[in-house]
């Protein structure tokens, strides 16, 4: 075997891709032998779940789409409250810029690290031949319309069951369902005799095709009318001249197909630029602040204020603060740095401990960038030594605290919107955000508790045991009421806070809990050995943790961390029941009680089915990808 | 911690305090705890301000008055207090809870054991209905559930189901039901005589298994000792009527006991366990040479526990008056409960049975006496638990099956087990074994998510406890029992599971 591989090696270009070893598959006969009637009660199980999956399928399908039962107007009708619930119309162009920031991300990061995954034709033409078959199959499903009399009541035989129109009397409302299953057996059919045997041999980027199967949804966009829904008139039609182009699909989608491909090209131009491939990380991390307090929020600056108070406050704290480090980095200083710092930390901590009692007036940033300067110098003494290194701590100081300036200002001013609700975030989009935000915050938070957890300082152990057990012997549902009733109360007078973020600290504070315990199995993962080598070459106990243990623990950690991710998105389903509008509320509660413009009183499982389908995709989508994560990682193997 | 001790103790100077790994490590340690406790006291006394601005009471006075609402269904739909209503609710909890553990753990072993199958069909079954259930929020799939049951017909004489002994209908399906009647208790004295019988039996039989060699059916004989004495005492159960004084007698004398007894009497608990623990710690800690010299984390936890041993004195002497009184009343009200229940006049059968009967058009009790009615919320909760949960336990039984050896089923081929008998007898114990630990959390995840029964209207403990909180206002008290209640639940489950992990662990050599 080892020399067959080093053969082959010799022949293969080292660039391409590692191709999965497509395996001979036997003869359709012989396949059905080994794997289905491979013995008598193999056959009778067979039959017995063939006939079962059949039964499940066609119940499905006629559940989905009972003609003149079903209404999937309701879900075609309401799209954009599905996504984004309230958000104004004559803002509405902010939302697909939003979503071309994120596109341009994804771009950009697949041309920095261009994807592997690779698929043989022969697994496409499977794939479109199944797919097809199953449409066919589903269209030729579907029974006769249920009857109705004239005043619009089901009619019922002397069975009590409800009287059907033929099979064949439904048929060309699925007429479409026959063309499109058509199209994929053709290709299928296509691809698998065009290629001959070497299909099996060929293989296409899965990169390639998935922005391929983006840019035919568009295309169809342009070619199929799908209808647009006129809310004026109650109803669809093709073309409604007084929208905007942003309350359009055509255009809006087209330029973000562009603009994807557009970024991967860049990614992959850009490539040989060492700082870009740093930038990104950074670039996802601060994203959806960007996306949601600049981009969402149309912040209104008054930039006479800005210029008066902002910009100098950050410039003295940048150049006094960044002197103060410089100092406090000198490889000379000694304990007098340290107590220095822990000055400064006394001051800091009493300056923001001030703020709660309102003690003396100052700007709320100041006191924060008090504490950010006091635990700035307090790990000071960790990048003491050149200049250059000093240099570089002083600039991430600076950058820092840009960022933060940046963001505190863009959340103090208030927005221009003109909303109708609490907030515009609502529908898919709230769901979106409470899942990025609650894991971004969750996992710092979840890191520290299973440090404080598997701690040897037994107060910290105490505390933070407690805090993890409590919040995981809980239902989240109860957490989220306790935070959506009674955080209003914790707060002093003056300050509110509405369901929304409330339930979102809810939900980074039991998604910290979960994420500390998968840290927790992470961290007792590493050998002793590590620690004592740690402890040989003269680390401190931060340096430790943070280079040599934490690396370890969190790479091991990573799939069920992605559980977690997988859960926490799950869980925002949750916010629908403490009264958030959220992507399961809409289908629930808001769509099946719209009259207007178009009656969809009652239409509530199509709605759930929509909902079902959306959270399925997006689950399913993570799994998969931590399943590779896993095997790419090897964590089981070494 | 000990070499640093040592290291300092060798050496003549010792370090500046702010040196001091002991003195730091504490200083740290007892700065960030009071930190948290002033924060909590901060946050405790601003909501205190702002409930008492707002004119909210939290008070749990609600527990004894009347809760001025019915509840959907339960053992009693008309509750007289509000405790009362929240019982109604606990019990709702567990129905559900344990109606979907049976459910879900027997439909995830078949799907998991589906999943290994080389089956093709199966296992295509199997692995789509669990990528399709898992990947679904549970709460989507109740309300969907929900929604397809409430579209079936109305209630009447038509929605009539397996030849008269239920109704299907949008009021959820009604079956017949089988209940606790008059005697029970007494025939449970015969059940608990009969298993202790039966175990000698069993032990008698498995020893002349083991020296014949003959198989004996240990278990099957158990099994009828114990039918044999639930026969005789189907009608004989009258007999134990003078149990019943027993318990009546315990429960005058409980009654006696003064509040400064109880107090007393719970003081000395708490003190001896601390004692206890603090002495069996010292213990642990001694060598053959005499004590091992204490670190500091030592001396900590010695403080610890006495600190908490004071704590609990004080909370049991002065801070918590009530709460020895409530444990003699509540001990009384238990003891003549039973009294009453295994009392002289009960002389009826064990066990009835009832089929639901139509109350006039459309109108059918939900739990009561004319039949038990799985109702919408029920069926619908149950069907999305269940489901939902089975998936995972699939995952975790084919986890369970992979992690046993391939040589454990070789051997099994090896001594002539058809492939059923090695799966039932060899994989399944072993497998089992493994899952044990994320099976029980699986359990505790289905306890916890009946809480979703606010969403489609089931009276699970969440639900009530919103009804009342929306009546009274009581936030902060209805939450609290909430959370205590689940942590009790999960406590109990968790202690469960780890008496099954200890009891099934190999006992290695």
């Amino acid at each position: 075997m080892s020399n067959v591989a080093t053969l082959d090696t010799d022949e293969v270009d080292p660039d391409a891709p590692k191709l999965p070893p497509e395996l001979p598959s036997l003869p359709a006969g012989e396949w059905m032998r080994k794997n289905l009637f491979s013995s008598l009660g193999s056959s009778v199980l067979t039959v017995l779940f063939g006939v079962l999956a059949l039964v499940v399928f066609w119940s499905v399908v006629n559940f989905m789409f009972e003609n003149a039962e079903r209404d999937w107007d309701a879900v075609r009708a309401n799209l954009r409250l599905y996504f984004t619930y309230a958000y104004p119309v004559s803002q509405y162009s902010r939302v697909w810029v939003s979503f071309g920031i994120i596109l341009a991300l994804v771009g950009l990061t697949v041309g920095l690290w261009p994807p592997t995954g690779v698929t043989s034709i022969r697994k496409i033409a499977t794939r479109c031949l199944s797919l097809g078959g199953v449409i066919f199959a589903a269209a030729l499903a579907v029974q006769g319309p249920l009857q109705r009399d004239a005043e619009g009541v089901l009619i019922f035989d002397e069975d009590f069951e409800a009287v059907r129109g033929s099979w064949s009397s439904g048929l060309e409302t699925r007429i479409w369902w026959f063309v499109v299953a058509a199209v994929l057996i053709a290709v299928g059919l296509g691809l698998w005799f065009g290629y001959g045997e070497r299909r099996r041999a060929v293989f296409v980027k899965t990169s390639r095709i998935a922005y391929g199967l983006f840019g035919a949804a568009v295309l169809s966009l342009w070619v199929v009318r799908y209808g647009h829904y006129n809310g004026q008139a109650g109803q669809f039609d093709y073309a409604d001249p007084d929208s905007l182009v942003a309350m359009s699909t055509r255009i809006p989608w087209t330029v973000m197909w562009v603009l994807l491909g557009v970024a991967v090209l860049a990614g992959g131009a850009l490539r040989s630029v060492g700082w870009i491939k740093r930038a990104i990380p950074f670039l996802w991390l601060i994203s959806p602040f960007v996306i949601f307090w600049v981009v969402l929020r149309d912040p209104a600056l008054d930039y006479g204020y800005v210029a008066r108070v902002d910009v100098p406050m950050y410039l003295a704290f940048a150049v006094i603060g960044g002197l103060v480090l410089y100092a406090l980095t000198g490889p000379e200083l000694g304990e007098k740095g340290r107590a220095f710092a822990f000055g400064l930390v006394v001051v800091a901590a009493f300056t923001f401990v001030g703020g709660f009692f309102g003690w003396f007036a100052m700007l709320q940033k100041a006191r924060i960038s008090f504490v950010m300067l006091a635990a700035f110098a307090l790990v000071a003494h960790n990048f003491a030594g050149e200049k250059a290194a000093r240099r570089g701590y002083v600039a991430i100081w600076a950058g820092v605290l840009l960022v933060f300036h940046y963001f505190i200002t863009m959340m103090n001013t208030p927005s221009t919107l003109e909303l109708l609700a609490d907030s515009f975030l609502g529908g898919f989009m709230f769901s979106i955000f409470a899942a990025v935000f609650g894991l971004m915050f969750s996992f710092p938070l979840g890191v520290l508790l299973a440090l404080a957890r598997t701690s040897t300082l037994p107060l910290f152990r105490i505390m933070a045991t407690t805090f993890i057990e409590v919040v995981r012997g809980v239902p989240f549902i109860t957490v989220l009421f306790f935070f959506s009733i009674m955080l209003p109360l914790f707060l002093p007078g003056g300050m509110r806070i509405t369901e929304q973020p409330a339930g979102i600290i809810g939900l980074v504070l039991f998604s910290a809990a979960y994420l500390a315990e998968n840290v927790r199995g992470g961290l007792q993962s590493i050998r002793r050995g590590q620690f004592e080598a740690a402890d040989a070459i003269g680390l401190t106990t931060a340096q430790r943790t943070s280079l040599i243990v934490l690396p370890q623990a969190l790479r091991v950690s990573i799939p069920p961390l992605v559980g977690q991710a997988i859960a926490s998105y799950k869980e925002t389903s949750l916010f629908a029941i403490i009264g958030v509008i959220d992507f399961l509320r809409i289908a629930n509660s808001v769509v099946p009680n719209q009259s207007q413009p178009i009656n969809f009183i009652g239409h509530k499982r199509e709605g759930l089915l929509f909902v079902c389908l959306l959270y399925w995709a997006g689950s399913y989508a993570m799994s998969k990808y931590s399943q590779k994560l896993e095997k790419k990682l090897g964590v089981g193997d070494r | 911690m000990s070499d640093t001790s040592t290291l300092a103790s060798t050496q003549a100077t010792k370090p500046p305090l702010y040196r001091d790994a002991v003195v730091v490590k504490w200083f740290t340690q007892v700065t960030a705890l009071i930190l948290v406790v002033a924060t909590m006291f901060f946050l405790a006394s601003v909501a205190g301000d702002n409930l008492s601005a707002k004119g909210v009471a939290t008070d749990f006075d609600f527990l004894n008055l009347n809760p001025g609402f019915n509840i959907s269904e339960g053992i009693d739909v008309q509750p007289a207090t509000g405790g009362r209503a929240l019982w109604v609710g606990m019990v709702n909890t567990f129905r559900l809870a344990i109606a979907g553990m049976i459910c879900a753990s027997l439909l995830g072993v078949l799907v998991g054991i589906s999943r290994l199958s080389s089956n093709w069909m199966v296992n295509r079954a199997a692995s789509t209905f669990i990528e399709t259930i898992r990947n679904i929020p549970v709460v989507v799939q109740i309300l969907i559930w929900a929604a397809v049951f409430g579209g079936l017909g109305r209630l009447s004489e038509d929605s009539e189901f397996l030849g008269g002994f239920g109704y299907l209908s949008s009021k959820g399906l009604s079956l017949p039901r089988v209940f606790v009647a008059d005697g029970f208790y007494q025939w449970m004295v015969f059940i608990v005589i009969g298993l202790v019988v039966g175990r000698f039996v069993r032990g008698q039989r498995i020893r002349l298994q083991e020296d014949t060699g003959k198989i004996t059916y240990p278990n099957l004989y158990m099994l009828g000792v114990v039918a044999i004495f639930g026969v005789v005492g189907w009608f004989a159960h009258p007999m134990f009527g003078w149990v019943g004084s027993i318990f009546e007698a315990i429960g005058d004398g409980w009654d006696k006991i003064p509040d400064i007894g109880m107090q007393l009497l719970l003081s000395v608990l708490i003190v001896g366990a601390a004692a206890r623990w603090i002495k069996g710690f010292l213990d642990s800690k001694r060598t053959p040479v005499g004590l091992a010299k204490l670190v500091d984390d030592d001396y900590f936890r010695i403080i610890f526990a006495g600190v908490g041993a004071l704590i609990g004195v004080y909370v049991a002497m002065l801070g918590w008056p009530g709460l020895s009184s409530w444990i003699v009343n509540s001990g009384t009200d238990f003891w003549h409960l039973l009294a009453d229940k295994f009392g002289d006049g009960r002389s009826g059968q064990p066990i009835d049975a009832m089929l639901p009967t139509l109350s006039g058009q459309g109108t059918l009790l939900s739990y009561g006496p004319q039949g038990a009615t799985m109702t919408v919320g029920f069926a619908a909760m149950f069907m999305g638990l269940t489901l939902y949960t089975s998936a995972y336990i699939a995952e975790i039984v084919r986890g369970g099956i992979l992690a046993v050896p391939k040589g454990q089923s070789e051997a099994a081929a090896a001594i002539g087990l058809s492939r059923a008998q090695a799966l039932r007898q060899v994989i399944l114990p072993q497998a089992f074994r493994v899952s044990l630990p994320p099976l029980g959390n699986q359990y505790l995840n289905l306890t916890k998510n009946t809480s979703l029964g606010i969403a489609v209207g089931y009276a699970d403990v969440v639900n009530v406890g919103g009804t009342v909180l929306n009546q009274t206002g009581r936030a902060l008290p209805v939450i609290a029992l909430w959370m205590l209640f689940f942590l009790a639940c999960s406590l109990t489950l968790s202690v469960i599971v780890n008496t099954f992990n200890v009891r099934m662990k190999i006992v290695e050599r």
